[in-house]
């Protein structure tokens, strides 16, 4: 007859290292959303058009480098230059923002990342973090970059210190664009599963807005209507709290803290929505 | 043309839920104007800011953007444009189908509610040379991005790019840009076909007709001689 049959020891073992749990899963994806915002680890094809934005950015904060530098004269303030980049920072977030959460939508990979100890609510905060802070190192790099450039044309280190102010002054205000603007943008990505539509409806919302304020404004004629109008548009919702912290953008009246709260509310309820979205993933 | 693949288009186009979504930007033109109108806003503010400023300069450029790719883009992106292109029909008359679907819906979606906001501005006239404004210009930016759309892989990406920086930053800051700038073409013809003194037209009429027909012939040429020479790929990053 047949041998006696065996069961062989090949070496089956429980796996007894370390479990990392959910606080290292989170932190990894919201690293690797900052490195594909970037196209790093990438194709070349990846890079190209985050990349073309970043270099438009740096090529402003670079001529105003050059300007201060031959006529000692600051083109740009370093508050200024977000306003100023916001339609770059918009193209950006149109690139980003779909690739981070739409392409998981489109290859069905929600279900792997929530079969682990990952929660929803994780993800979503991930994903977000990882965009806002990629944006704000859009704008803050470029800042960084003006300050380096008139750092060493000041004359002394009172003049370092005063543009170190202004350096950090510049930070807050891209901190502030850069929770604005990515929590709408990752709201509306997170909607569409093809990357192509999601840029569209960034862009679309984004750019329907302001010439809508621009009118109001300019019906409002310096009155309370045009103090308040700014306040509907993504772009100078951002502008309307720097006027009120530091009083150095267009009039906003006595609603600088209306301007704070709308900007704490608009960040609050598209985070909350983001969670809202995220609780029920279909197949 | 051919009829089938037309009619495949528009319903690819139409039939789907997320194209409800190009409805409330049509809605907000004409509702922006009830309001500028109830505040007893000036007539040429109104032209510069909400009939120029957001409909020539916002809504037809998205609107034949999202539609103009949509057309073909679509299709090669999930790979179903193989259908299309194993059949014996001439790559022009493909391209022409596509051109047609996708001029014909985004000139709808712009120009009857320009025609609307721009009567209600200044009078029938006005709205007529804004409406058939919007009707040229939608169809040079559908050739344009149908084009893209078989050029890159990305193409609403390379479009946004070239409608935000092209045509919102360069042609309004560097005025030399304007004469290949649709954005103006669109404008000097509704200021040509108004008669308006509204707002001032900055390239002259014969340059942008001219221009115009340049720039759809063009468009439809390159795109059905990069559909020629396609060759289908998976999504790649």
């Amino acid at each position: 007859m047949s041998e006696r049959s065996v069961i062989h020891d090949i070496g089956y073992q429980r796996y007894t290292g370390i479990r990392l749990g959910r606080g290292y899963a989170a932190r990894s994806l919201f690293e690797h959303g900052v490195r594909v915002a970037f196209g790093l680890g990438r194709s070349a094809k990846a890079k190209i058009f985050p990349w073309i934005v970043i270099g438009l950015v740096t090529s402003l904060a670079l001529i105003v480098v050059a300007v201060k530098a031959q006529t000692g004269e600051m083109i740009l303030t370093y508050q200024q230059l977000p306003s100023t980049a916001s339609v770059l920072v918009m193209v950006f977030l149109a690139v980003v923002a779909p690739e981070l959460v739409s392409r998981d939508l489109r290859n069905q990979t929600l279900p792997l990342y929530f079969s682990r100890p990952l929660a929803r609510s994780d993800y979503a905060l991930a994903k977000l973090a990882a965009l806002a802070t990629a944006v704000w190192l859009l704008m803050a790099g470029p800042q960084l970059l003006m300050f380096l450039g008139s750092a060493f044309t000041a004359e002394n280190a009172s003049g370092v210190a005063a543009e170190a102010r202004g350096m950090l002054g510049g930070w807050v205000v891209a901190t502030l664009y850069a929770l604005v603007f990515s929590s709408l943008a990752v709201l509306i990505a997170s909607i569409a599963s093809r990357r192509a539509f999601a840029a569209g409806a960034i862009v679309v919302v984004f750019m329907i807005t302001s010439p809508v304020v621009g009118l109001l404004a300019a019906l409002g004629e310096g009155g309370a209507l045009s103090q308040i109008a700014p306040m509907f548009s993504p772009f100078s919702l951002p502008e309307g709290v720097r006027s009120w912290l530091y009083g150095t953008s267009f009039d906003v009246g006595p609603y600088g803290p209306v301007y704070g709260l709308v900007t704490l509310l608009s960040i609050t309820v598209c985070t909350l929505l983001l969670l809202l979205r995220y609780r029920k993933v279909s197949l | 043309m051919n009829m089938t693949i037309a009619w495949i288009t528009a319903r690819g186009l139409l039939g789907r839920r997320r194209s409800w979504l190009l409805l409330p930007m049509p809605v907000i033109l004409i509702g922006i104007t009830a309001i500028g109108l109830a505040f007893e806003a000036e007539a040429a503010d109104l032209a510069d800011g909400v009939l120029i400023g957001l409909g020539v300069a916002v809504i037809l450029p998205l609107v034949s953007l999202i539609v103009g790719t949509g057309v073909l883009g679509s299709e090669i992106d999930d790979g179903t444009v193989v259908h299309i292109l194993t059949k014996p029909i001439p790559r022009s008359r493909i391209i022409l189908a596509k051109l047609v679907v996708a001029a014909t819906v985004s000139a709808v979606t712009t120009a009857v509610p320009m025609f609307v906001a721009a009567t209600m501005v200044g009078g029938v006239r006005l709205g007529l040379g804004f409406g058939l404004a919007c009707v040229a210009g939608a169809i040079v930016y559908s050739a344009l991005f149908l084009a893209l759309s078989v050029v890159t892989r990305r193409p609403v990406l390379v479009g946004l790019l070239y409608v935000v920086i092209w045509e919102g930053l360069l042609s309004n800051v560097v005025t030399g840009t304007r004469t290949v700038s649709v954005q103006h073409y669109v404008i000097e013809f509704a200021s040509a076909l108004s008669g308006s003194a509204l707002f001032p037209s900055t390239v002259s009429t014969a340059v942008a007709g001219v221009m115009t027909v340049v720039f759809t012939v063009l468009g439809a040429w390159l795109a059905t001689q990069r559909l020629r020479v396609f060759s289908v790929a998976g999504e790649t990053s």
